[in-house]
């Protein structure tokens, strides 16, 4: 009996008009930005490409190490065409010195042809469906109870032996099916654009993480298809039904999620923290620079410093300073280059092998402590209010489906700051092979009179973006709220649809 | 009798929960709107007015005629528009400065670099973990908002009357059909005239009385063009679903036509079509390509810094003031090409963008409130004027000065006198509502035509109508 309910739920959608254009519309959408989404991702993969091979190509000419600027490149994730979260908004290359633990904020973003561009939002596949299938499924729904009772069929289906519940969730499962069927149409269509297409292949763990993007996409609808249903259940007319379907749909898509990103701000005292933060790390490289000055007073030339500080202003050398306090950036960095020693600097070449042995140790030990520093406050100034932000986006569904697709994808914050980890591990395999190679108390640290420096043992940096186990913990949470959600409304469907007369 | 007929539609509508849900979302976005404002503008001014005095003061510490060349103006500013509530018009994306400054070779012989305009890129989300979000400002309460609106207040208008069979009594009466459905054009633009009406009132009253924002009289002006415009706009969108309420026989399958054009045109079509189009239209030069002709006309600064080594030492001054000069112009020509390719590629998505109604009222409130694409490309404009203004000054007071060789480029070259900083030209934006008017009359003659086609359309769609 439950079936024949099912089969007449199913017919009766698939045979309107409003399933015919929806599924046009969104086949229609996704075809057409797919197409345009593969070719922003594929462009933004070979300036990656150019960019590993210009870092790489700048590094192996540099003469000397301490001039030497290990670049690491962020690849583009293939699943923001799914959903493109922060993947094509963060910086995409950082710098791994010894002298500054990379995060997310030193990272800079390589040339993009037009800035301009940008000015134009950009559409990707998971937005379509989080408009427009939403959309068809409060469109469903609207009139399933509320449009029966005022046909007079709901009377007939309840004088069947059938418990009301079984009538409800035979109306959900048929309306689901037909949602089902321009979102797998849908997918399935851009995914074969992207494996004819594009000349690059995903793999299984991608497909899995696309399965995982359907999953979400299902529960998101269905939520919204509930939604409507509650709503019908709860009206007397259609066309009242219709109208407070639509109002909450755009309150829910359109407006909450700006308005919401709109109110957040940052408040005063994160400034002052801030500030503390930065003061301190500047009081870290104070002290730095006067034990500098302390081991140049007694260990360098003794007496004669000066000698010391003169030999050092023939080389081109010098050293970075940078201090900036939005992003709580603050460091110093030496790099000295001479091409050739003459006989008066030869002798001066073990003191500098001391001064700048001392130096690295001493910059190493600095940054690992304005890391210690830094690290909270950024956690604090940043992180956390866009966490916040995150959970009252989480207050529409809109942003649940959001916080989860992006997390199959990959591209949600937590995926992007996998890169920067691995920066930073790269980052700590630099400085012990340094290390192993006394590189900062060689001779090649500040001149390349005897030979250039050689960078071809350096361990390459590898960066693979987290297992599919990850990404299933970390979307996890998101999809189990939305069953909840789904499970709420069902429950009080249920509930009045019990209770209402017919 | 159209007086009727609109009564009549707007007593219908003032009753309904449309009516009541609509008023509560327009005065609730537009109190965000207004609250955003308040909190944002006052600091974007503070920041625009401390730049400004920075470059002034460091314009007017410079004495010498030949660091006020060398060195250039330094930074130029775009000012904040007052109306940016009206429209944000992607501002966080295009730059507010023109870097106007040395640019930074020196040579062995004591030979440096002049001042070119260089544009800088704006990248204002590097650091911004936050969610994605579009800005709440009168643009996205019009363009999205009261055109939803429009739609729900329109979808039944003439098949849900046909449905309960009042359309019957009403053309009973000796009553022509342009007449009813003029009627109800009117009845419906009221009826949402009132609650937007009441939303931008009070909007308007926060900001007023804030007394942070200083609103002069060209900014009402402009404000009621702003207002007007979005009436326009919700205009097309009724007529729109009247002439698919006339169309079909089913209001319910009139909604779901209504909604998808309006999913598609509104929501989809804009970002769709910017993608597709700037795809086809010729790429600007990759910034690989910029920077490797810089570095080539960098190679030819040192080429031609060892040809002049060797003339004549009595000509060198010359060419080394040539060369100085040369390499500017030659950079600046550079820069300037980056920036129309980029540009060119930004106006040809534009005016493809068009097709959907949304973006012509984007772009024709964005003109009226003095943000957005065409405010910058204003601001360009004006930075180029004052580089020209600026180097005649430079030529002038050189040549006012009878001692000095006249070579410009080169420190001895030019007149040793000290300049008066109050000779020295000041760079001011300036908004004109004039020039904007120019620049979007096709938007919106363009947004006028599709009304009245819209309008017709229905008028045909109506008269042939059975009832």
């Amino acid at each position: 009996m439950l079936i024949t309910l099912i089969r007449r739920e199913l017919l009766d959608n698939l045979m309107t008009f409003r399933f015919a254009a929806t599924t046009l519309i969104t086949l229609l959408l996704v075809v057409a930005n797919t197409a345009v989404l593969i070719e922003d991702y594929e462009g933004r993969l070979a300036s990656y490409y150019t960019a590993l091979e210009t870092h790489r190509q700048q590094l192996q000419e540099t003469k000397t190490y301490s001039a030497g600027k290990v670049v690491v490149d962020r690849p583009p994730n293939p699943l923001s065409i799914f959903n493109v979260g922060l993947d094509k908004r963060l910086g995409n290359q950082v710098e791994v010195s010894y002298a500054l633990v990379p995060t997310l904020w030193d990272a800079e973003m390589s040339g993009s042809d037009n800035p301009f561009l940008n000015i134009f939002n950009s559409i990707d596949i998971v937005f379509i469906f989080e408009v427009v299938l939403s959309l068809m499924a409060l469109i469903f729904a609207y009139d399933a109870l509320a449009g029966e009772r005022e046909r007079g069929t709901l009377r007939l289906v309840l004088t069947h032996p059938l418990s009301r519940g079984h009538v409800l969730l035979a109306k959900y499962i048929g309306a689901m099916l037909c949602l089902l069927i321009p979102l797998m149409l849908s997918l399935l269509l851009s995914l074969i654009l992207l494996t004819t297409t594009a000349p690059f292949s995903l793999g299984v763990p991608d497909f899995l993480r696309i399965g995982g993007i359907v999953l979400a996409s299902l529960a998101y609808l269905s939520v919204f298809y509930l939604a409507g249903l509650l709503i019908s259940a709860m009206t007397r007319r259609t066309s009242t039904a219709l109208m407070i379907s639509l109002f909450v749909w755009g309150f829910l898509v359109l407006v909450y999620p700006n308005m919401i990103l709109a109110m957040t701000h940052s408040s005063e005292n994160l400034k002052s923290r801030a500030n503390s933060a930065f003061n301190q790390m500047k009081q870290l490289w104070d002290e730095f620079e006067r034990e500098r000055k302390q081991f140049l007073a007694n260990d360098a030339v003794p007496g004669e410093d000066w000698i010391f500080y003169e030999i050092l202003g023939v080389a081109s050398s010098g050293n970075y300073h940078a201090a900036k306090l939005s992003t709580l950036s603050c460091f110093r960095r030496d790099f000295v280059h001479f091409t050739a020693l003459d006989d008066e600097l030869e002798s001066q070449v073990s003191h500098l092998q001391k001064y700048f042995s001392f130096l690295g140790s001493q910059t190493i030990d600095t940054a690992e402590q304005t890391w210690l520093v830094r690290k909270p406050a950024l956690e604090h100034l940043f992180v956390q209010p866009a966490n916040t932000e995150g959970i009252l986006l989480k207050l529409s569904p809109v942003g649940v489906y959001e916080a989860a697709t992006q997390a199959w994808a990959g591209t949600d914050l937590r995926g992007v700051r996998d890169f920067f980890d691995a920066a930073r591990q790269y980052r700590q395999t630099v400085i012990d092979y340094f290390a192993d190679n006394k590189t900062f108390g060689s001779r090649h640290w500040f001149s390349s009179d005897e030979s250039a420096a050689d960078w071809s043992t350096l361990p390459q940096f590898s960066f693979q973006r987290s297992d599919v186990a990850t990404n299933a913990t970390r979307a996890l949470p998101d999809l189990f709220l939305l069953l909840i959600i789904n499970l709420a409304l069902f429950m009080a469907i249920f509930l009045i649809f019990q209770r209402s007369e017919v | 009798m159209i007086w009727h007929i609109a009564k009549r539609e707007i007593y219908d509508n003032l009753n309904s929960l449309r009516f009541a849900l609509a008023t509560l979302l327009l005065v609730a976005l537009m109190l965000t709107n207004a609250v955003l404002h308040l909190r944002e503008h006052p600091e974007r001014i503070q920041r625009y007015r401390t730049s400004v005095t920075d470059y002034w003061n460091t314009l007017t510490s410079r004495t010498n005629l030949y660091a006020l060349a060398q060195e250039g103006p330094g930074l130029l500013y775009k000012k904040p528009s007052p109306l940016r509530f009206c429209a944000e018009g992607g501002e966080d994306f295009l730059s507010d400065v023109v870097d106007a400054s040395r640019f930074g070779w020196s040579s062995s012989s004591g030979l440096k670099g002049f001042w070119r305009l260089e544009y800088p890129s704006a990248a204002p989300n590097l650091q911004n973990i936050r969610s994605d979000a579009v800005k709440i400002d009168w643009g996205f309460i019009a363009g999205y908002v009261l055109s939803l609106i429009a739609i729900l207040f329109t979808f039944d208008s003439i098949s849900g009357e046909r449905e309960r069979g009042t359309l019957r009594l009403i053309l009973a009466n000796s009553m022509p059909r342009h007449t009813v459905l003029i009627g109800k054009f009117l009845g419906a633009l009221l009826s949402i005239f009132m609650p937007f009406t009441l939303a931008v009132l009070i909007n308007l009253f926060v900001i007023y009385v804030s007394g942070d924002v200083h609103l002069d009289v060209e900014t009402w002006r402009r404000l009621s063009i702003i207002f007007f415009l979005a009436l326009l706009y919700t205009g097309l969108f009724i007529a729109l679903g009247l002439l698919i309420s006339a169309r079909v026989r089913q209001s319910a399958v009139g909604l779901v036509i209504l909604l998808l054009t309006w999913v598609t045109f509104v929501v989809f079509s804009p970002g769709t079509l910017a993608s597709i189009a700037s795809r086809f239209s010729p790429a600007p030069m990759t910034a690989d390509d910029y920077r490797q002709r810089q570095t080539l006309l960098m190679d030819e600064v040192r080429a031609e810094e060892i040809r002049i080594e060797e003339i004549d030492p009595s000509m060198r001054m010359l060419a080394n003031g040539r060369l100085v000069i040369d390499d500017a112009e030659r950079n600046e020509k550079l820069n300037e090409e980056h920036l129309t390719q980029q540009i060119a590629q930004v106006k040809f998505a534009r005016s493809i963008i068009r097709i959907s109604p949304a973006s012509l009222v984007q772009h024709l409130l964005e003109s009226f409130a003095g943000t957005g694409f065409n405010r910058h490309l204003q601001f360009l404009e004006n930075v180029k004027r004052y580089a020209h203004q600026y180097r005649e000054f430079v030529t002038d007071t050189d040549s006012a000065d009878p001692d000095s060789p006249h070579i410009i480029g080169v420190r001895e070259g030019m007149s040793r006198k000290p300049v008066s900083p109050d000779s020295i030209p000041r760079f001011e934006d300036i908004l004109s509502l004039g020039r904007d008017f120019n620049a979007v009359t096709t938007d919106l003659l363009l947004l006028a035509v599709v009304v009245v086609i819209l309008m017709s359309g229905a008028y045909l769609a109506f008269l042939r109508a059975q009832v």
